[in-house]
């Protein structure tokens, strides 16, 4: 089957941060397919679907596309072979990998084949979305805007610390660094890997739950008492900050 | 059997080499003592024949025509300068002496003549007080009752042999050099394709996989064991190389189905309004999570153990990483009334792939923080000293059993303290030694006399530990 679904723009745009992306996916496994594409449309952006390497090398001749999600393993090539091709051809759009190998040497060998990011299966669709809307900031289609409040806290990115009025409060490098990447996805949930790669460069999942320890210690630091917290953790799925609650 | 005959560390050629050298010195003294023995055997009857021989000429000559005849031919010349005549009276009398320079200085018996019949001879050996050659002297009664001497001295039979001895010495010295030339053939041959094979079998301990045995020059037994010997290896490279692409595989099968199911319990959270129909979806959802992490695991633990995991080798700062994996664990260490410390003292450069690593050390500390009660102290120490690292994980929990001293790196061992609160498959511990093995590292444990546990990784002393410069390619080893 030659499957092609045209995702059409169901809702309206729900980041406030997201511009709509047109995208190629190239999955061989119908049903992910699927799902992704729901879950493209649902945050507003259309897709492409094609099931195999060959197939999406000539969609990239005929369509402009904003970033591809390409599957490691297809029927004809595998992805790394296509990302190879694709930039042989002088396509420098985003690559992001969808893959169901989980080591370094694989997600090296994909970086080096010209690919940008790397998402491993089962994966969350915040994860994706996350690492899409990151590839999209970093090839300069979005301005990356984080805010640079957080309720009634001012950031000071040089001292690494939040002021309001006379208070003020000092965070650890770490601390900083998971701030940032929430506010850098400031109302988007965010899961325990995406976090534990980006803030401490973690391929795996510790038994121990840093990570929750880790930001109910930042929720102690940023959240005023009696008010509902700007860090909330969302059962099953992760963590999300709304710089206004 | 010459094994012990040598210095333990001296080389074979050496060996082989001083071998030959004295088994030919041997051999040739050997023919040099015989040849000579037989020589002078043979030399010394000559010798007597010409005394007799010249002995019957004078007595000829006398008895003809008296002492006159001898006293004529002497006057004639061409006499030989070691051989000496004389004549004397029977009662010892000198009647003629015909005595040159090199005979000289003999003393010639003076009554071994007494009981002759006429026209029998007798030989006699006479030393010299000074010089080493011996006189050799034959008597005969004459006629008239007078007696010749004749002597003859065995200066040239001693040249003669000398002159051979020489030569033979001589012919031995070329025939050593020649018999050097099976050292020459067994260094070219067997030795050094040896010593290359080695080489070789070095670089396969070292982790090199595709070090093969080499021996293009060597004897063909050497090239039929290098044959069946890589054979063997490229036997084991498929096999690990199998297993390699089973766990992807395997990983790829289970992971996509994961992923689907995973897809659709979100779409479903996402789109419920139903509390309960959401906790649900999100328990389902943290199950699946486990569930993938449950079998890499697995994978990662049986191609460690199997050394056919694949590091990603970079050089990397021990001390930096044990830093960053106390900062990621202090928060929850604080939370649960853990006294956390960390004793990292210095950098430490080594090559080593840094998630794997990070993982082994993480899996340490998930597990002496399930096992440490609320008040209790966790410390994490890197130890190094010259030539030795060890990254140590201790805890003042209850401390290990006897059997769990010698079963908890085994998989799906949990140790005797676990409760059912304590988290965990039982894989943590034996995902732990994979990572090391493949690293190349040993890991150990022990209660410690203070109470409690200490679990740690120790680093080979080995080419792990050189540091590379951080500009070097991160190399993939297999």
């Amino acid at each position: 089957m030659h499957g092609q679904i045209r995702c059409r723009r169901l809702n309206a745009v729900q980041h406030a941060l997201t511009n709509a992306m047109h995208l190629l996916l190239v999955e061989d496994d119908p049903e992910l397919a699927r799902q992704t594409t729901i879950w493209l449309s649902e945050a507003g952006h259309s897709c492409t679907w094609r099931e195999k390497g060959g197939a999406a090398l000539i969609a990239l001749g005929t369509e402009a596309f904003d970033a591809v999600i390409l599957d490691v393993g297809l029927p004809d090539m595998d992805g790394f072979t296509v990302v190879e091709q694709m930039r042989a051809r002088g396509f420098g759009l985003p690559v992001l990998f969808l893959t169901a190998r989980d080591n370094v040497t694989d997600r090296v060998r994909g970086l080096k084949a010209g690919g940008d990011d790397y998402v491993t299966k089962p994966f969350a669709v915040e994860e994706l979305m996350a690492r899409l809307e990151a590839l999209q900031r970093r090839s300069g289609i979005t301005p990356a805007t984080s805010a640079r409040t957080l309720g009634k806290w001012t950031l000071d990115p040089i001292k690494r610390r939040l002021r309001h009025e006379n208070e003020s409060v000092e965070l650890q490098p770490r601390e900083w660094m998971l701030l940032e990447v929430l506010l850098a996805n400031e109302g988007r949930i965010l899961t325990k890997k995406f976090l534990l790669e980006k803030v401490w460069d973690i391929r795996f999942d510790p038994g121990t739950n840093v990570v929750d320890a880790m930001i109910c210690r930042l929720r102690r630091k940023i959240d005023a008492p009696g008010v509902p917290s700007h860090l909330q953790t969302v059962r099953g799925k992760g963590y999300v900050l709304q710089a206004v609650s | 059997m010459f094994s012990k005959l040598f210095p333990e560390r001296l080389p074979s050629t050496w060996r082989l080499g001083l071998l030959l050298a004295v088994l030919m010195a041997c051999s040739t003294a050997l023919c040099i003592t015989v040849a000579g023995w037989a020589m002078k055997q043979n030399l010394s009857s000559i010798a007597r024949a010409v005394v007799l021989d010249d002995l019957g000429e004078y007595a000829v000559l006398y008895n003809r025509n008296g002492l006159k005849e001898i006293k004529d031919v002497f006057a004639a010349g061409g006499h030989e300068n070691d051989q000496a005549v004389r004549i004397t009276s029977s009662d010892g009398r000198v009647l003629f002496e015909q005595i040159p320079a090199a005979v000289a200085g003999y003393r010639w018996p003076d009554n071994a003549a007494a009981n002759l019949q006429p026209s029998q001879t007798l030989l006699i050996t006479v030393e010299h007080d000074r010089r080493e050659q011996q006189l050799l002297a034959g008597c005969q009664v004459l006629k008239d009752g007078n007696i010749l001497w004749f002597g003859r001295t065995d200066a040239e039979d001693r040249a003669y042999v000398e002159h051979i001895r020489d030569d033979l010495w001589l012919a031995g010295l070329v025939s050593t050099v020649f018999m050097l030339l099976p050292l020459w053939w067994f260094v070219r041959h067997v030795l050094r394709p040896v010593q290359d094979m080695m080489k070789s079998t070095h670089k396969l301990a070292e982790g090199s996989t595709d070090a093969r045995l080499v021996a293009p020059d060597a004897v063909p037994e050497l090239q039929a064991f290098a044959s069946a010997f890589n054979a063997g290896l490229d036997r084991i490279d498929a096999l690990t190389s199998e297993l390699q692409s089973a766990n992807d595989n395997l990983a790829h099968e289970l992971r996509t189905p994961l992923a689907r199911i995973r897809g659709n319990l979100e779409i479903h959270h996402d789109h419920s309004e139903n509390a309960v129909a959401r906790d649900a979806a999100a328990r389902g959802m943290e199950e699946i999570d486990r569930a993938a992490d449950l079998v890499q695991t697995i994978l990662t633990t049986r191609a460690g153990e199997h050394k056919a995991l694949k590091l990603h080798l970079e050089s990397i700062d021990l001390g930096e990483l044990l830093t960053d994996l106390h900062e990621l664990y202090k928060a929850a260490a604080d939370e649960r009334g853990l006294q956390f410390t960390l004793q990292a003292p210095e950098s430490r450069f080594v090559l080593l792939d840094r998630q794997r690593m990070n993982q082994a050390v993480a899996n340490l500390l998930d597990n002496a923080f399930a096992y440490t009660p609320h008040g209790g102290a966790v410390t994490l120490e890197l130890a190094t000293t010259d030539d030795h690292t060890r990254i140590l994980v201790r805890d003042t929990g209850p401390g290990l059993s006897a059997t769990d001293l010698t079963k908890v790196w085994q998989r799906f061992t949990r140790g005797s303290a676990a409760s059912a609160n304590t988290p965990g498959m039982g894989l943590g511990l034996s995902l732990v030694r994979a990572i090391a093995t493949a690293h190349g590292c040993q890991t150990g444990c022990r209660n410690r006399d203070e109470g409690g546990a200490e679990f740690w990784i120790d680093l080979p002393a080995g080419d792990l530990l050189n540091a590379q410069p951080p500009s070097s390619h991160p190399a993939i080893m297999q």
